[in-house]
């Protein structure tokens, strides 16, 4: 199969296989018991969160460990309800494990404000400061759409926010591995990560909470996690998680050079095969590898089995939403027409990506659409 | 590129079956689930029948895709269900979803996907005689379903297949247990697929339509109880009028035999046989002739007024551009306006009607 879907999950890096494979297989102890064999198991999820700590520049105490991005935004969305100020700034083009978590919150007394973006897929920073209000007591604001991959000015919105003293969440989900992403360049108070889009596994992730920032654990038992996520870890996700995580940082820059040499081929062999092709999102305030390309007159989920049938994976708006042929919400609030909308591709590339590859990706895609 | 055979799969054993079968015979086959309702409804069993679905066609190795009709299905459908609903007739969704999504939003897009043909598992048959497409019924009588395919015409037919319409369902159960299929043993669907089971219906009703409580009259005039709202009953009714025992003369069970719309009365009469539940002949409108064009003769043909009633011999009197009269040979129970009259010559499906009244 051609994968390039690398925005909706990844394949697992051999590496993080690797350590995964062993711990599981040797350290079976619950990190809570105080024998050898949880001291072990205690010692190898400290061990990888110091590795994760490391590669963002944080803390180890600023690392709580969860079972997903999603649970990360979850984590700090729920702190609202047991908060005097429930008012929240988010933006209109945020993954639904934020936009949903807020309208869920409605009966918990929080309200929520979703700025524009432009037809970038930017946020204004201006716009954010407008929209503070007297109970404002977060905001939110991905760092890296998951549709367009666009990067938003994250620091000017971090300002705005510390102007103001306002706590400040960043779904970053998107942008670990293929931006530089050090929290000592932001003083945002919260980050959510995932494993699985770095190369980790599934149903593993963290929540960076800068020091100080509080938490309400959204799930209690235990005391695992500083009582901040209760539950046995799973330690050999948390231990591929670190892995993934250390590789996506260390090896950053030529992941990021590859993934922009396969960008510019796929993009100049389009053109040379002559498909009319639109392209969302900004034009260099992107991550690279990640491409929203409308077909026009064409339908995404046609193309979509069409290249299904060729055995190569692409997606059309995001992952979560496929089994419909709606307009992407993203794309709508960046004020893309509904016809350039449902033509609209996500092609996501990784780090198993060959140039080869890519370009039977656009040698099908233009039989395609020529026939 | 491959042309593929699309399969229009439920999750349900017959539409399984139906991809396993066409797969055995040599077939490229895809298959497609449609999701034709959103919303939150509890009865809906869109999600559990997705994943039986997929479970199959990972199963069978074959490619599952997904396509949500929704809003065809909400305009061209549903619209006309509930103004049937609202005009006090009792209408039949099925027959027109057949028409509206699955022989056309879903051929449609499967032909797109670059289809030769549908597949769907319909107990039915298709014949080609004399350049026409013939729709026949299914060959097992218990379970044949021509009846909800008479709106399909010759465009259609000709790009359909209905594999499993020569087989019992108890062969299509074996062969699916036999193959390993989850979903071998999975019950039936029954009643209107966006209500689920037929309990949920009224409190379904109720939040589309409001309700007009009225009067519940006996044949004679007589007062004998009151009605939440002429939508939720339908002839020959026995279910749910709440008229207990101390009305009539014998200790006979209520029938819905009429509904007065102008007075929002709902009419009843008592014991399965009263002559008031019986009529002899009705008049239909929106004719569909699935040749294109009427039967030749009028005499002596066969129809069914509901799902599963046995062939009825009648006569179409008067056939005219937009309205038949039929006589039928014996008179029938309930003859219900808003549900269809579908024809016959033998097994082959001619086509049919909406009823409009009864006399």
């Amino acid at each position: 199969m051609l994968y390039f879907d690398h925005s909706a999950t990844t394949p697992i890096h051999p590496d993080v296989l690797a350590k995964m494979q062993s711990v599981a297989q040797e350290h079976f102890g619950n990190p809570s018991s105080v024998h050898a064999a949880g001291r072990k198991s205690r010692a190898l999820i400290e061990s990888a969160r110091r590795t994760i700590a490391e590669s963002i520049h944080a803390a180890p105490s600023e690392v709580v460990i969860t079972g997903s991005g999603t649970e990360a935004n979850n984590a700090v969305l729920w702190s609202l309800a047991h908060t005097d100020k429930k008012h929240v700034i988010t933006s209109a083009v945020e993954h639904p494990a934020v936009l949903k978590v807020l309208e869920k919150l409605n009966p918990f007394g929080v309200t929520f404000t979703a700025l524009s973006v432009d037809d970038f897929g930017l946020v204004n920073p201006s716009d954010l400061a407008k929209a503070i209000q007297d109970d404002t007591g977060l905001i939110s604001i991905m760092m890296v759409n998951n549709e367009v991959g666009t990067i938003n000015p994250m620091k000017d919105i971090v300002s705005v926010a510390q102007s103001k003293n306002i706590p400040i969440h960043s779904d970053t989900v998107q942008a670990l591995g293929k931006t530089h992403l050090s929290v000592k360049d932001f003083e945002a108070d919260y980050f959510s990560f995932s494993a699985h889009k770095l190369y980790g596994p599934k149903g593993v992730g963290f929540l960076y909470k800068r020091k100080g920032a509080s938490l309400n654990p959204l799930i209690i038992g235990g005391s695992q996690e500083s009582n901040l996520r209760a539950g046995t870890e799973n330690v050999p996700g948390i231990v591929g998680l670190a892995e993934a995580v250390r590789l996506a940082t260390a090896h950053l820059d030529k992941r990021m050079l590859h993934l922009t040499e396969l960008e510019s081929i796929f993009k100049s062999e389009l053109a040379a095969a002559n498909v009319d092709v639109i392209y969302n999102g900004h034009p260099d305030g992107r991550v690279p590898g990640v491409i929203s390309a409308s077909f026009l007159g064409q339908r995404s989920d046609i193309l979509l089995a069409k290249l299904d049938r060729e055995n190569i994976a692409v997606s059309s708006g995001s992952a979560c939403g496929s089994g419909s042929v709606k307009p992407s919400p993203v794309l709508a609030a960046m004020g893309i027409s509904e016809k350039q909308n449902i033509s609209t591709l996500r092609i996501s590339f990784g780090r198993g990506n060959s140039t080869q590859e890519v370009k039977t990706l656009v040698s099908t895609i233009s039989n395609i659409i020529h026939g | 590129m491959a042309e593929p055979i699309i399969v229009g799969i439920s999750g349900g054993v017959d539409s399984s079956v139906t991809a396993l079968l066409l797969q055995q015979q040599g077939y490229d086959v895809e298959c497609v689930f449609m999701k034709n309702w959103d919303g939150d409804d509890d009865n809906c069993t869109a999600e559990e029948d997705y994943k039986d679905a997929l479970s199959v066609c990972d199963h069978l190795g074959l490619p599952l895709r997904s396509v949500n009709f929704a809003q065809d299905y909400w305009d061209n459908v549903f619209q006309y269900f509930i103004d049937e609903y609202a005009a006090g007739r009792t209408p039949n969704p099925d027959v027109l979803c057949n028409r509206e999504v699955k022989f056309k939003a879903f051929l449609d897009y499967a032909l797109e996907l670059g289809a030769v043909k549908i597949a769907t598992g319909h107990y039915a048959q298709i014949r080609e005689y004399d350049d026409t497409f013939q729709l026949l019924k299914g060959l097992d009588p218990n379970k044949d379903q021509s009846y909800f395919l008479y709106l399909l015409g010759q465009d259609a037919l000709s790009k359909s297949m209905f594999p499993i319409g020569e087989m019992d369902k108890t062969d299509v159960r074996k062969i699916a247990e036999t193959s390993g299929l989850i979903n071998h043993a999975k019950k039936d669907s029954t009643g209107v697929c966006f209500i689920g089971e037929q309990k949920f219906f009224k409190d379904f009703l109720k939040k589309y339509i409001p309700a007009q409580p009225g009067l519940i009259h006996t044949i004679d005039g007589k007062n004998c109880g009151e009605h939440d709202g002429l939508m939720y009953y339908t002839m020959g009714q026995r279910k749910g009028l709440g008229i207990g025992g101390g009305y009539g003369d014998k200790e006979a069970p209520w029938f819905v035999a009429d509904k007065d719309l102008d007075n929002n009365i709902l009419i009843v009469a008592q014991g399965h046989n009263h002559p008031a539940l019986y009529h002899q002949s009705l008049t239909a409108n929106q004719m569909h002739w699935i040749s294109g064009k009427p039967p030749t003769s009028l005499v002596g043909i066969a129809a069914k007024i509901r799902y599963r009633q046995a062939d009825q011999l009648c006569t179409i009197t008067d056939l005219s551009h937009d309205q038949i009269h039929v006589q039928f040979d014996t008179k029938q129970f309930a003859i219900t306006p808003g549900q269809s009259i579908v024809f016959y010559a033998g097994d082959v499906c001619l086509g049919g009607a909406i009823i409009k009244n009864r006399k």
